[in-house]
Formats: structure tokens, C-alpha cells, sequence
């Protein structure tokens, strides 16, 4: 997949003021045109950098004042950066503050024309697509009648209608979408993902855990400007949530944390997230961090619970560091598995009887979570390497495998059942040269 | 290449733009809505537009046809046609000021051309101008003027007009996001410079020793071409409509990159 939107360091400063801007030209001018000194200044973005692919769809979640619609804006070459660049490769659609560019003393009819050319269609494409954008917004009887006396949801459907009508390459959205009733909202939804599967790249801003767990293929986390975590997007909104009420819960401890492990330093909210009213002290692969495709593999993973958690879900995953994919997702509770209270410290295992993958770099992640998943006390994202030893070809997965060719001939000359697959990948390649 | 490209750094995003024919779609769709609106906020309509310059004409002629008596030929054609000219000039720099602060939903827009928007300002002016133009006609025809094949030279004069007031229109718009009050302040100087150019009198009435100064106007020139042109049938002072036409083309890029970069600033502070 090609990149559409490539974001490399991306930095955007933003300048407070004295408290009497903006100021008149009577004031500077008696001032002797200095330049206005700013007061303070902050960083909204601080060196931001991801790519998204043609087809893939991007959330971006963060609390209000993250820096998320600064980060929108620039991709979308509105304002400028202070520092890094956004390389965008293709025609630009948004759906941001919809509506508000209307004039409401104008037709439904020409609006349309305005906004459509305005998006970057000519005249000519607005005027061939124009019954297709009104019979979107679902607007045929009351287009030649001004906007001024459209509710506010025929106003919001004219003006989404009009912008997913536009051919974007790269589609940015933000807090989507209170469009209308369920029934548009569908409708929208379903345009969205028309134009995504045709190779549409789209970025989509939302408070919204759910909303981006439905819809996006990969979430961006935003916090003060700075990406906090770049992954799978329930992984992503698994941990946002958990912030969300550590810091309403003000839980999220200061003192540094008891960790006995040697091979990996774990950073808050880099590659460990929760609340930490049970911690994870120490998390073991045996018999080692370096494992040949096939081989079994057990995590150990001691914990240490600072007062009785009822029952808790651990979870262990394995992802492939290169894409993120994940190969292994398993936790207690889908297992069917119900936890004791946890309380003071002990050790749990997880054994797994060969780890069939195809050779390469992966990560294991661990984690110990609220009984209903609310939110984690402790999860170590990305933090113990995996590297499984064997040839890599396409695709995860590399059990023991052999070709077998059976024709009428070889029927007939060998009464011969066929071998078991059951032995080790190196016997088996050696096997077959021989 | 590639990585020289990448090497540079602030460089805004560059999403792909349709060519010229794409830019004059889109003037056309935005000056088209501002005259619909403006025949949709009044009974009258474009009317309106010539009401303003034929009360002042009435005013004008009052003031020195029977109060004090000016001795030029085709005194009301003579005043007409310079109020027209300026009304468009004044009509786009007022109009200019809020060309950024009244856009923001265009200039939000991603990969929307921002520095059409005082070309739209400006080009609305001269399409008033130009349904004016006919009653002008007729009027100089009825004050006894005959109009020469000089008057082809117009679209000319109203190039060089036209770039003068973009390249101004972008320095004003560019400034009233700064600084709020620009609008105000440029009212007052545009009455003073509707006073420092020959709108109701003759620019060769002015004392010799203050004419290198009074001819630092450009409207001055703008403003005695036309006259030129559709009254006396002469042709204008190309001299000094050629430095006016060279400075406007400096002030061009000035002004340019002062609104592009107001317009990106003032998008930022929500």
C-alpha cells in the first residue's frame, strides 16, 4: 500500500498574547510598529510523525485541547507547521465544521454549486453530479428554497452530501457525524466505507473509544500534542479509557513502582499503562527470549497486588513488531477462566505448547485488567521482544508442513499411508533435501 | 531529489491543485454568489450600486454648477465617470478588509486557494462597474460627448487598475487580521484620498509645486485615463500609467505572501 499522508516531526507552536488582543494599528503605530511580543507560547504539536496508507482509516482520539484538530488542519494544509512536514499525495475532501460554510440567503441549489466548487470541483463536475448529491441529502423538494429555512439537520445533510460527492483521495473527518437520523447516519457510514474500499485514506477524529473501535484500522493517541501510542485501536482506546479514569480517579501513582525485571525498562503511558492497583513485577519467557518457530513457550508473570481485586482478566498477546499485527490474543476470561481475588503478590503461567510462526521479530504483551474490562491495572504494550528463529516466508503462521504429490501411479506402486505431519520444521527440511 | 525535498523543513502541505481553468471556476461560482446576494438582501438590487454615485453626482453638481461655478466641459459626464471609478475602488479595498476575517469556513477548507478572495472582492467591484458602464454610455451620449475609438483602450486601464487594487486588497486584508481597526482607518484615508484625486475638479488645477506630491496617487492617473479616453477621446499618459502598473506589480507578491500568511495565522487562533 502507497502512502497518502505522511507526517514527519510535526511541530506547531501557538503564541499567547497579552489579554488586550488583538490589537489596533492606532496602538501600533503609536508604539512604533514593534512587533507585539508574545507572553507565552506552547507547543500544541510536538513531533508528530505517522503515515497513512491509501484504503486505511486512521482515529485520532485525545482529550479536548490534545491538538487533535490542529493536527487535522495541518494535514489539510490549513495554518503552518513550526517545525517537521505533512506530505499529502492527493485531492482532499473534509468533512470539519459542516454547514458553516453556507449562506443561508442563497438556495439549496446554489450552495451546492458554491461548496462544491469551493471543495475543488469545476463547474462542469458540480453540474454532472449535482442530482446525485441532492438525491444523497435526501433534499429533492425543498433544494430551490434558502438555506435559511432548512433545519439544521437537512443543512448538515446537504453539506455531508457534498463533500463525500467530491472523489477525495484522503478524507479528513472530524467528530463525525451527528448527521441527521439513525437511518442517514447509516447511510453515511456506508459512503465512508464505499470510499475507503475504493482506496480512500481517512482520518477521523472522535472522543469516541467505540466509534473508533468500529471504524478505524489503526488509533493515534493525543495527549498535551504528543503521540502517546500508535496501534490497533482497541488497544489504543483500551488505554485512553484507562486514563480517562485514572485521572479522574487521580490514581495513576507518582512513586516509582517495584520492578525486578532486568531486560526491559518499562515508561509510563510509553509501554505501560493502568491504574497499577495490581501490578505486574516481573514477566518472564522461558525458556527465553529466543525461541525456534515451532518450539513451546511460557510467560511467567509475577504480580503484586496492593489491596484484593476481584476477579481480575490477564491477558497475554503476541504482535509482530514490524506491522503490529496481531498473531496470539488470548486472556483469561475468553478461556472460560475465573479468577480468585487477587491479592498480595504470586505468579501466573501461561504455557504454550509450540509457538508456530514464521521466523521473525514479534512482541509479547501482558496485561492484568478490571473485571469487565473497564479498564487496566497494569499493561506492559510492546515491551518484551520475541524473536522466533526459523525461515520467514509470507503470511504468520509456519507449522510443520510437507508437499505431497499423489497421482494414479504413485497410488498403485506405494501402499504407503502418508506421513504424520507432526515433526519438527528442521527434521522435515532435512528430510526432504536428502 | 527526494531526499532534498525532505531535508527542508515547515513546509506546509501541498495537496494537488487544479489548474488556471479551476481557479476561474471557482471566481466565477464566488463572485456569482455575492451578486446573488446582493440582489437577494434588496428590493433594488444592483440598482443600489448606482444610486450611491448618481446622489453624489446631484450633490456635485449642486455644489459647483450652482454654488460655485467650475468651468469644465461636460462637467456632470466629466464627475459621472470618476465616481464610478472610484466607487470601484473604494468598493474593494472596503470590501477587502473583511476579505479574511468574513471566510473563515472557505479558508478552513482544505486545499481552498486563499488568495482568490480579494480577486473575488475585486472582481465583483469591476462586474458592477461594468453593468454600469451602459448607463454611463448613455449619459455621456445625452451631455453631448462623442465617444472615440480611443474609448477601446478601457479594458486596459481597467487591468491596471485592477492588478492596483488586488495588490492593495491583499495588504489590506492581510493587516485587518493584525490589527482590527484597519477598516476604520482605512475609511478616513480613503475619504482623504477621494479629495487628493480629481473626482469633481481638474487635477491641473493643482499648484505646480505640489504636483510631484499630488501625482504620487495613482488614482490621479487611473482616474484622468478614463477621462481621457471617453471624454476628450485622447489617449491617456501611458508614462505614468506604466510606473503605476509597475508598482502595483511590486506590491503584488508583497502583499501575496502578507494575506497568505495572516490567513493561515488567523485560521489558528479559534
Amino acid at each position: 500500500m502507497s502512502v497518502a499522508i505522511r507526517v514527519n516531526g510535526l511541530g506547531k507552536r501557538f503564541r499567547r498574547y497579552h489579554a488586550d488582543r488583538p490589537p489596533t494599528l492606532k496602538e501600533a503605530i503609536l508604539r512604533g510598529l514593534r512587533k507585539t511580543v508574545a507572553v507565552e507560547s506552547f507547543w500544541a504539536l510536538r513531533d508528530v510523525s505517522f503515515e497513512v496508507a491509501y484504503g486505511e482509516m486512521l482515529g485520532i482520539i485525545g482529550h479536548n485541547g490534545a491538538g487533535k484538530s490542529t493536527l487535522l488542519q495541518l494535514i489539510g494544509g490549513v495554518g503552518q507547521p513550526d517545525s517537521g512536514r505533512v506530505d499529502v499525495d492527493g485531492r482532499i475532501g473534509a468533512l470539519l465544521d459542516l454547514g458553516a460554510g453556507f449562506s443561508p440567503d442563497l438556495t439549496g441549489r446554489e450552495n451546492v454549486f458554491v461548496m462544491a466548487v469551493a471543495a475543488g470541483l469545476t463547474r462542469r463536475e458540480a453540474q454532472r453530479r449535482f442530482d446525485r448529491i441532492v438525491a444523497f441529502a435526501e433534499l429533492e423538494d425543498s433544494i430551490d428554497n434558502a438555506v435559511r429555512t432548512y433545519s439544521s439537520g437537512m443543512q448538515m445533510r446537504l453539506a455531508f452530501a457534498v463533500a463525500i460527492h467530491t472523489d477525495p483521495e484522503i478524507l479528513l473527518v472530524d467528530e463525525f457525524l451527528a448527521v441527521g437520523d439513525l437511518a442517514f447516519q447509516t447511510k453515511c457510514l456506508r459512503r465512508i466505507a464505499e470510499l475507503k474500499a475504493n482506496g480512500c485514506a481517512i482520518v477521523l477524529i472522535s472522543h469516541s473509544p467505540a466509534q473508533i473501535n468500529e471504524l478505524c484500522d489503526r488509533a493515534i493517541w493525543l495527549r498535551h500534542g504528543e503521540v502517546v501510542m500508535d496501534g490497533p485501536p482497541d488497544v489504543v482506546t483500551g488505554q485512553y479509557a484507562v486514563e480517562m479514569r485514572a485521572e479522574s480517579q487521580r490514581r495513576t501513582p507518582n512513586e516509582a513502582p517495584e520492578w525486578i525485571s532486568a531486560e526491559a525498562s518499562p515508561t509510563s503511558n510509553l509501554n505501560r499503562f493502568g491504574s497499577r492497583e495490581a501490578e505486574l513485577t516481573r514477566v518472564r519467557l522461558l525458556p527465553g527470549n529466543r525461541i525456534a518457530s515451532g518450539d513451546p513457550l511460557e510467560i511467567e508473570i509475577e504480580y503484586r497486588a496492593a489491596r484484593p481485586l476481584a476477579s481480575p482478566i490477564f491477558s497475554v498477546s503476541i504482535t509482530r513488531s514490524e506491522d503490529g499485527q496481531a498473531c496470539l490474543d488470548l486472556n483469561t476470561q475468553a478461556m472460560g477462566l475465573s479468577l480468585p481475588t487477587l491479592d498480595g503478590s504470586g505468579t501466573l503461567r501461561l504455557s504454550l505448547g509450540r509457538v508456530d510462526l514464521v521466523g521473525g521479530d514479534y512482541w509479547v504483551n501482558v496485561g492484568v485488567f478490571e473485571s469487565a474490562w473497564a479498564y487496566a491495572y497494569d499493561f506492559h504494550w510492546e515491551l518484551y521482544a520475541l524473536v522466533i528463529e526459523g525461515p520467514a516466508p509470507q503470511g504468520l503462521l509456519l507449522p510443520p508442513c510437507r508437499w505431497w504429490l499423489e497421482t494414479a501411479d504413485t497410488k498403485q506402486a506405494s501402499g504407503e499411508p502418508p506421513v504424520p505431519f507432526d515433526r519438527p520444521m528442521a527434521q522435515l527440511q532435512q528430510r526432504e533435501v536428502a | 531529489m527526494a531526499a532534498h525535498i525532505m531535508a527542508e523543513t515547515a513546509c506546509r502541505a501541498r495537496p494537488k491543485r487544479r489548474g488556471l481553468s479551476y481557479l476561474f471556476d471557482l471566481l466565477v461560482v464566488l463572485v456569482d454568489r455575492d451578486m446573488k446576494l446582493l440582489y437577494k438582501r434588496s428590493a433594488l438590487g444592483v440598482l443600489w450600486t448606482l444610486i450611491n454615485p448618481l446622489f453624489q453626482l446631484l450633490v456635485f453638481l449642486f455644489i459647483f454648477r450652482v454654488v460655485v461655478r467650475v468651468d469644465i466641459a461636460h462637467y456632470p459626464s466629466y464627475v459621472f465617470t470618476a465616481l464610478l471609478v472610484w466607487q470601484w475602488f473604494q468598493g474593494s479595498l472596503v470590501q477587502a478588509a473583511g476579505a479574511i476575517i468574513n471566510s473563515r469556513p472557505l479558508i478552513r477548507q482544505p486545499g481552498f486557494p486563499v488568495s482568490i478572495l480579494p480577486q473575488v472582492v475585486v472582481t465583483t467591484g469591476w462586474v458592477h462597474l461594468m453593468l454600469a458602464l451602459p448607463i454611463l454610455f448613455g449619459f455621456l451620449i445625452f451631455d453631448g460627448v462623442t465617444i472615440g475609438l480611443n474609448a477601446l483602450w478601457i479594458p486596459v486601464i481597467q487591468l491596471i487598475q485592477f492588478l492596483l487594487q488586488v495588490s492593495l486588497a491583499y495588504v489590506v486584508a492581510g493587516l485587518n487580521v493584525s490589527f482590527r481597526d484597519t477598516g476604520h482607518l482605512l475609511k478616513v484615508l480613503l475619504q482623504l484620498m477621494f479629495y487628493l484625486t480629481p473626482v469633481f475638479y481638474d487635477a491641473a488645477r493643482v499648484p505646480a509645486e505640489y504636483q510631484s506630491l499630488y501625482r504620487l496617487n495613482p488614482m490621479v492617473h487611473i482616474v484622468n485615463a478614463y477621462r481621457s479616453l471617453l471624454i476628450q477621446g485622447e489617449p491617456p499618459d501611458w508614462h505614468a500609467l506604466a510606473i503605476v502598473a509597475a508598482c502595483a506589480l511590486v506590491l503584488l507578491p508583497i502583499g501575496y505572501r502578507l494575506f497568505v500568511r495572516q490567513s493561515h495565522r488567523f485560521v489558528e487562533e479559534l
